[in-house]
């Protein structure tokens, strides 16, 4: 990336629209730079705490004990510090445009070569060149961008119920509604087949099937993936064997030991749970995909190719550590019927703002109402008729990303 | 396949389309976000019958369009709106109806093709694809039109998608209206149905989109005199 001489570090911007581009780019690099060493503070913190804990731990009674503690105290705050300047920097800089893509959208782009990061983490010097800059390229600025990116991405991945705002404030009242099902009905359901035969009598069209990781590997790399397909040759294709195979021959011990489950919604969503041991009842991942897309990558940790199923992908994985860590014995249940809660993932309007697509401020894309709340509370249905539970499954609303607050 | 409506403008009475509009249309796709990918190109064949006796030329389709469409290179469509039919075949046919013409029959037929380019930029915004073209004869650079497709990958049922492309549609005549432009974009929805094509859209939906807004590309260049 071409940069001019970097001119002396220059105060906190008040309005960073209004500098010229080589004062942005400064501005920006010594904001990574700030954001690399509170980094740094965060993971040394992080280290005596731990230190520390172990010490406490082993011996309780020891003379040091006392300092100890004091010492894990004051650690604590200064770890609190360092996050919240670390949030802060993170908020400057994608107010300035140079954490989120929309700086790389706009055509003119401070004059200089975005520098493009590509999913695998490789920087590429010039995105409209597509040349491949190699490790030489990669200035300070691409360098720090790919660990906070790395960084967040990890947050999201193994701790997706931290929500970004969470974690210093007191827990937010979340948004809750009464459970779409009857506990009753739920407690009968105890096999995968029992909850997957139920939930195809409830939703129309969906089609349910269950598969062992390896079956499932190939059915989804066989799965038809070039938009160019004929459509009419490929839908006869998917008949596949093992679509009943859970229905039609239940003494068969492969329905018990189910790894994935499949929900098809013709034309909606593809979405994959995996259990996290083949025939438990335990759900550990799931993703949805689109209904035409295939490959390898089609697992319940892929992400899809269309942004709007990798943001419900995002919130469903929320979902799942909801249910795991509130209603552990439900949770696939549970999961199982929010999955299908989608079904109007492309016709419900956004119960906040009443729209249905909505240009998302943080990604700059435009989106359908792509987040449903997950938080039920221990209210139950009163009618077990089967109209009313689909009307149930229907009330569950819909939000923008940016209509959704924890503490609506 | 992904669904796309195909959009034509409809300048306003008395008015006529010129570049600066183009230019416009273009200049709005990127202020919603729209990143410039590429060029795209599709050609149109208006097919017209020409013998010496009017009679004969009477008897055959007035509304005959062949279409190459950007995304498939390799196929040539042939649509007869009148009829409801639409043909997908392999690019070399353009070849078999050439050579067809020298075929000596009873009755000397020539198809008198007049060629037509849609090209211009796309757009990528997220999960749609806008693209803006301008649609000159080939060989020209009069524009006689501007025409749009917008795309939206992860549906392919043309009746799910409905919702989702309207809305959109709604959301980028707004962005539009803002320039104050003579004129707008207009989307007619074929009856896929009567061509025997299904619910999955596929390539021979996006051709009788486009040899439905033929008849309107025809009469408006007809009207206007040519302008750059």
């Amino acid at each position: 990336m071409q940069q001019p001489a970097a001119p002396p570090p220059a105060q906190p911007p008040p309005a960073p629209a209004g500098n010229a581009p080589p004062k942005q780019v400064a501005q920006a690099l010594e904001q990574l730079g700030q954001a690399g060493r509170l980094i740094a503070d965060v993971r040394l913190g992080a280290d005596r705490l731990l230190e520390a804990l172990f010490f406490v731990a082993e011996k309780p009674h020891h003379q040091y004990s006392a300092k100890c503690l004091n010492l894990i105290l004051k650690e604590e705050s200064l770890m609190r510090q360092y996050l919240v300047n670390l949030r802060a920097i993170g908020r400057q800089l994608e107010e300035s445009g140079v954490l989120n893509d929309s700086l790389r959208s706009r055509s003119n782009s401070w004059g200089l070569h975005m520098p493009l990061v590509c999913p695998d983490g490789a920087v590429v010097a010039y995105a409209w060149k597509r040349q491949l800059a190699g490790q030489a390229g990669a200035s300070a600025v691409d360098r720090t961008r790919l660990a906070l990116k790395a960084f967040t991405d990890q947050k999201r991945q193994f701790f997706p119920h931290l929500a970004d705002d969470s974690v210093l404030e007191p827990a937010t009242k979340k948004h809750c509604c009464p459970l779409p099902i009857s506990y009753e009905e739920i407690g009968d359901l105890k096999t995968v087949s029992d909850m997957l035969s139920h939930l195809e009598k409830e939703v129309p069209n969906l089609q349910a099937c269950t598969y062992q990781r390896m079956e499932w590997l190939k059915r989804a790399s066989s799965l038809p993936s070039s938009a160019n397909e004929n459509p009419t040759e490929s839908t006869k294709d998917l008949s596949f064997p093992s679509t009943s195979k859970w229905r039609e021959h239940p003494e068969m011990h492969a329905a018990d030991k189910a790894a994935v489950i499949e929900l098809l919604l013709p034309s909606v969503f593809r979405a994959i749970v995996s259990l996290h041991t083949a025939g438990s009842v335990d759900p550990d991942a799931v993703a949805f995909f689109s209904p035409d897309e295939g490959g390898s990558h089609l697992h319940a940790r892929g992400f899809s190719t269309h942004h709007v199923f990798r943001h419900v992908s995002e919130h469903a994985s929320m979902a799942l550590q909801f249910f795991i860590s509130a209603h552990p014995k439900m949770a696939l249940q549970l999961l199982l019927h929010w999955v299908c809660s989608y079904q109007t993932l492309f016709v419900k309007m956004c119960s906040k703002c009443g729209k249905l697509l909505a240009m998302d401020k943080q990604s700059g894309l435009v989106l359908p109402p792509v987040k449903r709340p997950y938080c039920f509370t221990s209210a139950t249905s009163t009618s077990k008729n089967s109209p009313t539970e689909k009307c149930n499954l229907n009330l569950i609303q819909a939000f923008h990303i940016g209509c959704f607050s924890e503490d609506t | 396949m992904p669904i796309k409506w195909i959009l034509h403008w409809h300048p306003n009475p008395g008015t006529t389309v010129n570049t600066q509009i183009l230019s416009e249309v273009s200049q709005c796709a990127e202020s919603i976000n729209g990143v410039k990918e590429g060029r795209w190109k599709t050609t149109l064949s208006f097919y017209k019958a020409m013998a010496r006796e009017q009679s004969i030329v009477n008897e055959f389709p007035r509304d005959f369009v062949g279409i190459s469409l950007a995304e498939q290179p390799g196929k040539y469509f042939l649509v007869i709106r009148g009829q409801r039919l639409v043909v997908e075949a392999e690019s070399s046919i353009q070849m078999i109806m050439e050579k067809l013409q020298s075929y000596k029959t009873r009755v000397a037929l020539n198809f008198e093709v007049k060629l037509t380019l849609v090209q211009g930029n796309q757009y990528q915004l997220g999960d749609f694809q806008l693209r803006v073209g301008k649609v000159v004869p080939m060989n020209s650079e009069n524009l006689r039109g501007i025409v749009m497709e917008m795309e939206y990958v992860p549906i392919s049922s043309w009746e799910k998608s409905r919702e989702v492309m309207a809305d959109f549609f709604e959301l980028w005549q707004e962005a539009l209206s803002k320039r104050s432009l003579p004129g707008h974009f207009v989307h007619n929805e074929p009856n896929f149905a009567d061509y025997g094509l299904s619910d999955q859209y596929g390539m021979q939906h996006t051709a009788i989109q486009y040899a439905n807004i033929t008849a309107q590309i025809v009469a408006t260049s007809q009207l206007q005199p040519p302008r750059n």
